[in-house]
């Protein structure tokens, strides 16, 4: 996904380089594994763990931070998950930097009206405790809107919310809507119409039974034409999702 | 997707000790309940990363250069950061082990 995309991965870790190696041979790692086996260049990006004391086997490791780096050496951002267990998958990096979906991502159509949205996740697979992405494509008929943000309380934004117990944290954002003056109220409403796209993650609990599994959501809207509004409506959608088997449970072997 | 966002994923209920001996109690009770395949309970599990959280840092901030560097890869071979660098960038990641 990012090679496509002209982005390289590395890995640097404080392993000897033995037992990257050993690591790269068994999983068929596609990317470079670093040796920092003193952890000089941690110290230098200014992330190793003081947490940990001298003595212990863990003692020399980063803090879990991941860059993406423009080739002139220049931070363009980064990603620091609490729980070290908790990755940001490529697929998620890619569609939030450069916006492209992996095709092989299942789609889903919902219709309703004038309202059609094409939403799918940024992967056709995830780890358990990883966050992936969210792409959602609206199109609206001419003539039909639908409201964004602000909005006062007896109208219905647009969402898309998913209230599955394997997504504990998740976010979904539009671009900012247009105001459109509604004469026959006298009210200036934040609205979108034609296409627009929305952006979201989703972090994956962990762990999560490995295998084929959807993620249910909802998207929340209210469509109005220049003269007439709908009653809100909430469509549910499930979003077919394959939990890769965590790799923890083959290094015990 | 920021690093704000990603504050508060974790459960943080329980206190994270000052002490360097009390967080190292915490990781090696961890460590051993699983290695032995022993249950980690919530509460171990929380304490645990709080304790290796405890006033984390990320390094360089969006917009700065990262430090250049050159290390060597699984096969030995030294790498720089300009041959490891794709045409659009790099996503340089640091992991706490390979081995464990």
């Amino acid at each position: 996904m990012l090679e496509k995309n002209g982005v390289r991965i590395a890995a640097v870790s404080y392993d000897s380089q033995e037992i990257l190696r050993g690591f790269a041979d068994k999983h068929g790692i596609g990317f470079p594994l670093l040796s920092d086996h003193d952890s000089g260049v941690i110290r230098r990006f200014g992330i190793f763990n003081t947490n940990i004391a001298a003595g212990l086997r863990a003692h020399g490791v980063p803090h879990p931070v991941e860059y993406l780096v423009a080739p002139d050496r220049k931070l363009i951002r980064k990603y620091f998950v609490q729980n070290y267990q908790h990755r940001v998958t490529a697929s998620a990096v890619v569609l939030h930097e450069f916006g492209v979906v992996d095709e092989q991502a299942p789609m889903i159509t919902l219709q309703s009206g004038a309202l059609r949205l094409e939403i799918r996740l940024s992967s056709p697979s995830a780890f358990a405790g990883q966050e992936i992405g969210l792409f959602a494509k609206f199109n609206l008929e001419p003539g039909w809107h639908v409201y964004g943000m602000p909005l006062p309380d007896h109208y219905t934004a647009t969402s898309i919310t998913f209230d599955d117990p394997k997504v504990i944290r998740q976010s979904f954002e539009l671009p900012a809507a247009r105001p459109m003056e509604i004469t026959a109220l006298g009210e200036t409403l934040p609205v979108y119409g034609g296409s627009f796209q929305g952006l979201g993650s989703l972090l994956l609990k962990f762990p999560i039974v490995a295998g084929k599994t959807v993620l249910s959501g909802q998207l929340r809207f209210q469509q109005c034409s220049d003269t007439m509004c709908e009653a809100p409506e909430t469509i549910p959608f499930e979003l077919p999702l394959t939990i890769e088997v965590f790799m923890d449970a083959d290094r015990k072997s | 997707m920021s690093i704000e966002d990603c504050k508060g994923a974790s459960s943080m209920a329980y206190d994270v000790p000052a002490d360097l001996a009390e967080k190292a109690a915490i990781m090696r009770e961890f460590g051993r309940r699983r290695a032995a395949g022993e249950p980690v309970s919530e509460e171990l599990q929380a304490k645990q990363v709080n304790a290796t959280n405890d006033n984390y840092t990320t390094g360089p901030e969006p917009g700065e250069r990262i430090p250049d560097f050159a290390l060597p890869d699984a096969s030995g071979v030294l790498r720089s950061l300009t041959d490891l660098t794709g045409p659009n960038g790099l996503l340089l990641v640091f992991h706490r082990s390979a081995d464990w």
